[in-house]
């Protein structure tokens, strides 16, 4: 008798156990998917054109990444201003004094550039696959798509030195690693990839299909295919200039350029500040989800300051009282609150208001990736080079007069190479001011690193950013890619 | 399929004993405490050899069942020594007396969810802390209080903020990137233990990445929540022998917590109120400046226009023609708050029905202005018969935890008070003035710290429930049978909300473009957990042997969901989010893991009760794992056995040796790559996240052997307790650093091997054990080795490489600082860091070569517990020692004050040398220091007051006493204090030392009563 009871109660205890048991393990109980995003398999499984307008705004949205850092540590290395933050001592310790290293100054840039680059890659494959986009829409999507892949590129190969950059990098994460390939080889890939982007978005135009996601406030000017190939061309040409400085190229590419800058939105003749600022931006806000403008800091800021050089070096206006170039008065101002550290002889006295916006620092300004007041210079330097000096001479005048309300170039046609580039670099460096570290990269093409004082007693001005380490220990080498670096 | 097999482990479960009977007699008596004669509640009463077991009543009373003929009846409590006692086959009255039991050498050891075995046969290592030692001393949580106490665990306090904020690292580092705590179990439920940010550095910007910056805000980890005055007894868990039945969430042992119980009888009420004060215990000292040291580092590059203007604003300085020094460490946190702690438990009830119920609310300022920690605690715990074979437990608490920390640890931005003083120059005041507050004119970031310190805030508040029952069916009770069927679950919810405020009026938010900010963020975490097990104990009527075979099923569920929202641009005087201009940062985060496991054990307990042999096996699928419908296997193994009067009467000696297999289950998300969004223009996109998630991921596992010798002398006045392990993690989790040019930052994958070796003791004598005199003395010893000795190649050893290693996530700031660094065949927490390659600095220091080297690791070479309890009549007295040899930490807020030509031995040769290691070098020797320490972890004094004295105030007991926490500390280590972790919690990126909140000593005066 007991023993059936206790059979019984044992049934009992079995069958609500089994019956918490169905609820748990017979059900969907344990496929536990991640909420909080979407999945990468999710788009590439099914890439409708809602993802992928999604994604093509990722485009745009991760092409800015880092950019900041690009502008003041590019900017540090040629001396246009400071970090004098004084949280991290390598922020100035390493562009001042160098050596820079692999693991932390210049790591960043790198891999914020390649991520951008597999973003694309991965907007590219499932673009590829998508059923409900037309044939010029998805021309259209390629060619914007790989306009902004060969932008991040030139973002990369502008801080490299000899040794170049990996290009083939669409792989698998675990495949064997992208090799090298030489600078002039990542410039001639980037013209190609431009090349190709063209053709797409001919093909596009030709369509008269729209985009088919919408483009940011940046690229007003450049919503269409057919516009945008404007920007993609002045991309192609800085990349045929810098291609010209960089390797053997030389006149080719400068006449090349000059073909492309006649296809993009050049326009020789702005005499205004709307007209030089025309161009392409990248977006930023304080809104939510949004990347900010670092770069704009109040005048009592204490991160980033203009060197008092950018003003001892600047021209001075032809008008009475000694008023400097006008672009230094437009960019620079007395700091509110000097900036001094234990580490560094360089106290912070003048700030950059670059990117404020009616006389206030704005997180939300926008900055440039390319517009006129450039492509007006880079015309210069392509002309002269391809031989059309006069042209060259008259743009030079044309962003110094206007922008710099300076008294024209003595350099005339029948100057040296040396005086015209001098002049040139002058107005680089003044018209591009904390926009893309243009000093640097131009002391860097034209062998001008030893005429950039280093500011500071046994300081140095680097001359390339060093690969990541990363980057080598993935390879399996020491530290700066030895043997291959630079 | 699997369903399938779920359903044949349930049978199992279900499969029971048959019913027997035979010759019985009834046998009752009464038990009392040897020292006191009072009655003992609660004692098990077993016949050995047979399943009959019965438990006292209030006044100490039982009857048990036994066989008729001769047996032997087993008293055991927790707190007392175990007795046997002969029984002729005619005597059916047997009283019995037990001595106090001061080593827990009795203490029923945990073997499975509802089973266990007396610690004299266990073969397993674990420690059992008595509720008493971990409340006798008032610690901020729990886990502080069990420093120097457990063998085998390395405790260290992440800071001294008010609050807590501490991880127990039990036998080493067993992972890399996975859960570095400890498993909690209070009361059979799942208890959180998560460390949940306060969302700090959205101010401090200690990174731009919200992880990054979430672990710098110097968590608590959340058994602060836990009220220690409650709890009965503390068990740890070490091994993965005894670990194994925890399966994937046990791999840093398992913290076994039971709170105390009702006892039947009249109802008791203990009162106890503590009053105390904090105070900086350490800290860095400030650098003395004359006009020329101060030109000297300020007033540079010397006869420049600019130098002049410096020079001029360090004259404004001086003071009667001397520049003087202020101590802003003092400043900022010479505060000496009032501490209070009011506490009352009544406990009692009748047979059937017993309750325990606690309240207490306690306040621990901080030694910074406008920190503290503020927590109410509510407990509820009730024992219910419902009939003789039917018994309920219900534990239930609540929990108001309320915590403001401050501005400290790593910063970016100015916010933190203790990474600013590291700029601000002692010639410089920071007070404020008539005026207010003024700006220095050399600081960080433009920060006031006195400023940040009196506007800014950092509060949390937790609320949260914890409840759990246990249902015991004692379905078959017979000589040789014992049936028992045992339901438990529970539930553990606790909500948090943050608010970090920097009002705009803060020096170093009016530099930003939008000043002023404030984060707002949520989180709730729940956790349920059930398990049901049967359990047959089986005895042949010869007594040769007792088995006990248990098999269950258990569930556990864990959700944590969080949100913040950070608004910047706040109006003057406001710190609502929707008082600002923008929004921004904003984050929802959803996590759940879902785990199924079925287990079963074996134990055979035979040899006259001197050998025990165990086997058990648990099989567990998780939602974590890649493939959820794998089943994991955690297989266990051990045997022990002892040897009575080995080395003459009052000995035994006992040997064990057991092995077994813990997991430690995946992170959630580790499994998927996914898709981030940005928004540009007003338009959301999605980015490619930069992890590459581990489609196949599974639990790391770690297999353990231990073997020890367990020995008692002097009838139980002196024990040890030794125990060797050695134990590898395989399938490790770790992120591989892939060549950026993939794209991505970061690959999740399971490879490789590491090794933990280890050395742990636990000893205790009582010399003097008399009426009026009794002194007791512990030691606990822990030492412990570790190698990595595999790494999955490719992934992370590079074809080619010299070095086959990766950085892990958060491993430093640079290598000129020094930063950990996984590699093969080297400890796991090396710190290595750059040096220059000797004689290359000639003639200038533009020519070093630079080399990365070795500069220690974080483990400790040993850590060493040392107690003595003396109690002198009324009059009692311990101290607790704790002593850390070796080990070294990154000494950053060093780096910051050497840096800045701020050290305090700035002037002298090391202190040049030391500048110049930063500004001229960037090597890290310099930073890296040994934390070997001798702290005072504990003392106390308390008088037992006469009867007459209580009766004063109605009481039955009095006591008073004195004690205090961290009273000593002696160590070489520059500033604040070598234990300390920038990062919170963490397997190996422990001991960065980056400004934190500084350490604090605490004093209370204490007097309890019973009524």
């Amino acid at each position: 008798m007991t023993t059936i009871l206790h059979l019984r109660r044992l049934a009992t205890v079995g069958a609500v156990l089994g019956a918490l048991l169905a609820g748990a393990a017979c059900s969907d109980f344990f496929n536990v998917t991640n909420a909080n995003q979407p999945l990468l398999d999710s788009l590439l499984a099914n890439p409708t054109r809602d993802r992928l307008s999604a994604a093509a705004i990722g485009v745009f949205g991760s092409a800015r990444t880092g950019i900041q850092n690009y502008i003041w540590r590019l900017g540090s290395m040629g001396r246009e201003g400071i970090n004098l933050s004084g949280n991290n001592q390598p922020d100035y310790q390493e562009p001042f004094y160098g050596p820079l290293q692999g693991g932390g100054f210049g790591g960043a840039l790198w891999a914020d550039r390649y991520q951008n680059i597999r973003n694309i890659n991965i907007y590219l494959t499932a673009l590829a696959t998508n059923t409900d986009l037309s044939a010029g829409e998805k021309a259209a999507s390629r060619g914007m798509a790989n306009t902004m892949k060969a932008l991040a590129f030139l973002y990369v190969v502008l801080t490299r030195d000899s040794l170049g950059a990996p290009v083939d990098a669409d792989r698998a994460v675990n495949a064997t690693t992208a090799p090298f390939v030489t600078k002039d080889s990542v410039y001639g890939y980037v013209i190609g990839l431009l090349d190709g982007a063209r053709a797409d978005l001919r093909a596009a135009d030709a369509d008269t299909v729209a985009f088919p996601f919408p483009t940011p406030p940046g690229f007003a000017g450049f919503e269409t295919p057919g516009a945008f190939k404007r920007f993609n061309r002045a991309l192609a040409a800085k990349a045929a200039i810098l291609r010209a400085t960089a390797g053997t190229c030389g006149t080719p590419c400068y006449t090349r350029a000059v073909a492309d800058l006649d296809s993009s939105f050049l326009d020789r003749t702005a005499t205004t500040a709307a007209g030089f600022a025309a161009g392409a931006y990248f977006d930023f806000s304080n809104g939510a989800g949004d990347i900010s403008n670092g770069l704009s800091e109040p005048l009592n800021g204490d991160t980033y300051f203009a060197l008092d050089s950018n003003v001892a070096n600047a021209d001075t206006q032809p008008v009475p009282g000694k008023v400097r170039d006008q672009r230094v008065l437009d960019k620079i101002d007395p700091a509110v609150v000097v900036q001094r550290l234990g580490g560094i002889p360089i106290a912070g006295t003048l700030k950059f208001k670059v990117y404020f916006t009616a006389g206030k620092a704005d997180p939300g300004h926008q900055i440039p990736i390319i517009r006129n007041e450039e492509l007006v210079l880079l015309d210069a330097e392509a002309q002269w080079f391809a031989g059309s000096k006069a042209v060259a001479v008259n743009d030079l005048n044309q962003v110094r007069t206007n922008a710099g309300k300076l008294a024209p170039t003595t350099v005339t046609i029948a100057s040296p190479d040396t005086a015209f580039v001098t002049q040139l670099l002058y107005n680089r460096r003044y018209s591009l001011l904390w926009e893309q570290g243009t000093r640097w990269i131009d002391a860097r093409r034209f062998g001008r690193l030893s005429a950039i004082p280093p500011q500071v007693s046994g300081g140095s001005v680097p001359v390339a950013m060093p690969v990541p380490d990363a980057e080598c220990n993935a390879r399996g080498f020491a530290s700066n890619c030895t043997p291959l670096n630079p | 399929m699997a369903q399938r097999t779920s359903c044949f482990a349930l049978a199992l479960v279900a499969l029971g004993a048959a019913g027997a009977s035979g010759q019985e007699r009834q046998i009752t008596g009464r038990v009392t405490s040897a020292t006191n004669d009072e009655a003992i509640a609660g004692v098990n009463v077993s016949v050995t050899g047979a399943a009959f077991a019965a438990v006292t009543n209030a006044d100490g009373r039982y009857t048990i069942s036994a066989p008729s003929g001769a047996v032997t009846l087993v008293f055991r409590r927790i707190a007392f020594k175990r007795r046997e006692v002969s029984v002729p086959a005619g005597q059916n009255a047997v009283d019995a007396a037990l001595e106090a039991d001061v080593f827990n050498l009795e203490a029923v050891v945990v073997t499975g969810q509802a089973t266990g075995v007396e610690r004299r046969n266990a073969a397993i290592a674990t420690t059992n802390v008595t509720g008493e030692e971990a409340s006798r001393v008032p610690a901020p949580s729990l886990d502080r209080a069990l420093a120097g106490r457990v063998p085998g665990a390395i405790i260290n306090q992440n800071s001294g903020a008010p609050g807590g904020g501490t991880q127990i690292q039990i036998r080493g580092n067993n992972t890399v990137i996975g859960n570095p705590d400890p498993l909690f179990v209070v009361d059979g439920v799942l208890y959180s233990d998560a460390s949940l940010p306060t969302g700090l550095f959205t101010v401090t910007g200690s990174s731009a990445n919200r992880g990054n910056g979430e672990l710098q805000d110097d968590p608590v980890n959340r058994l602060a929540d836990l009220n220690s005055s409650d709890i009965e007894s503390v068990e740890v868990l070490r091994g993965a022998a005894a670990a194994s039945i925890y399966g994937s969430k046990a791999a840093n042992g398992v913290i076994i917590v039971k709170t105390n119980r009702g006892k039947a009888g009249k109802a008791r009420a203990t009162v106890t109120q503590r009053l105390g004060f904090f105070e900086l215990q350490r800290g860095p000292a400030t650098r003395t400046f004359d006009t020329t040291s101060a030109f000297d580092l300020y007033a540079t590059p010397k006869d420049t226009a600019e130098a002049r203007q410096d020079s001029a604003l360090i004259r404004s300085y001086l003071v009667n023609g001397r520049l003087p020094t202020y101590d802003h460490l003092k400043e900022i946190a010479g505060n000496k708050p009032l501490a209070y702690e009011t506490s009352i438990d009544v406990s009692g009830g009748s047979e059937n029905t017993r309750y325990f119920l606690s309240g207490s609310t306690k306040r621990d300022g901080g030694i910074v202005d406008n920190t503290f920690n503020d927590r109410q605690n509510l407990r509820a715990n009730v024992d219910q018969s419902l009939s003789d074979k039917l018994q309920l437990s219900l534990s239930t608490a609540f929990t108001r935890n309320q915590t403001d920390k401050g501005f400290t640890n790593n910063d970016n931005d100015g916010a933190s008070a203790t990474y600013a003083i590291a700029y601000i120059p002692g010639f410089i005041p920071i007070e404020p003035t008539s005026a207010g507050y003024v700006q220095p004119a050399i600081t960080y970031k433009s920060s006031n710290p006195l400023q940040t310190i009196a506007l800014g805030k950092n509060d949390e508040v937790v609320t949260r429930f914890t409840g759990g029952g246990t249902l015991t069916f004692q379905a078959v009770q017979t000589d040789r049978h014992n049936l028992r069927f045992v339901g438990s679950g529970g539930v553990d919810l606790l909500s948090q909300t943050t608010e970090v405020v920097a009002p705009p009026a803060l020096f170093f938010q009016a530099t930003s473009s939008t000043p002023g900010t404030s984060a707002l963020g949520n989180a709730n975490s729940r956790l349920w957990n059930w398990n049901v097990n049967a359990i047959h104990a089986y005895a042949p009527a010869s007594g040769s042997f007792k088995a006990t075979t248990s098999a269950g099923v258990q569930v556990e569920d864990r959700e944590l969901e969080r949100w913040r929202v950070v608004a910047q641009g706040l109006l003057p005087g406001q710190s609502n989010i929707d008082q600002a201009s923008a929004l921004g940062q904003q984050f929802e985060l959803k996590t759940k893991d879902r785990t199924l496991a079925f287990y079963g054990q074996e134990e055979f307990l035979t040899l006259r009760e001197r050998l025990l042999l165990s086997a058990g096996l648990r099989a567990e699928r998780s939602s974590a794992n890649g493939d959820i419908n794998k089943y994991f296997l955690y297989p266990k193994a051990s045997a022990s056995y002892r040897f009575p009067q080995l080395l003459g009467e009052g000995t035994e000696v006992k040997l064990r040796g057991a092995y077994g297999e813990t997991g430690n289950q995946a992170l959630f998300g580790q499994k998927f790559t996914t898709l981030a969004n940005t928004v540009i223009g007003g338009q959301i996109g999605t980015i490619v996240s930069g992890i590459a998630g581990a489609p196949n991921i599974k639990p790391e596992r770690i297999k353990e052997f231990e073997v020890g010798v367990d020995g008692q002398l002097w009838n139980g006045r002196a024990t040890v307790e030794v125990t060797a392990y050695t134990r590898h993690t395989y399938d490790l989790l770790l992120q591989s650093t892939p060549a950026p040019s993939t794209g991505f930052t970061t690959v999740i994958l399971n490879g490789g091997v590491l090794w933990n070796e280890g050395l742990e003791i636990a000893a205790g004598v009582t010399p003097i054990q008399r009426k009026d005199l009794n002194w007791v003395f512990r030691t606990t010893f822990t030492s412990l080795k570790n190698r990595v000795q595999e790494l999955p190649v490719p992934e992370v050893c590079k074809p080619n490489a010299t070095i086959c290693g990766f950085r892990p996530a958060n491993a430093g700031f640079g290598l000129a600082y020094g930063e950990f660094f996984v590699q093969k065949d080297k400890p796991i927490t090396q710190i290595i860091g750059t040096d220059t390659v000797p004689g290359t600095c000639t003639p200038t220091p533009d020519d070093c070569a630079y080399v990365n080297r070795y500069f220690g690791q974080a483990n400790p070479r040993f850590r060493m517990g040392f107690t003595n309890d003396v109690t002198f009549r009324s009059l009692s007295f311990s101290m607790l020692w704790d002593w850390q040899a070796g080990g070294v930490a990154q000494n950053q807020t060093l780096s910051l004050y050497d840096c800045n030509g701020l050290a305090p031995d700035q002037a002298t040769v090391a202190g040049q040398a030391r500048y110049n290691a930063c500004n001229t070098y960037g090597t890290a020797g310099a930073f890296i220091q040994s934390t070997t320490f001798l702290k005072l972890r504990e003392a106390s004094i308390g008088l037992e007051l006469p009867e007459r004295i209580a009766n004063w105030f109605g009481a039955r007991t009095a006591r008073v006493s004195v004690t205090g926490r961290n009273l000593l500390l002696f160590t070489n280590y520059f500033g604040y204090d070598p234990e300390v972790s920038n990062y919170g919690q963490q397997a190996i990126v422990r001991n960065i030392d980056l400004g934190p909140y500084p350490p604090e000593r605490s004093v209370f005066f204490s007097i309890t009563a019973g009524f």
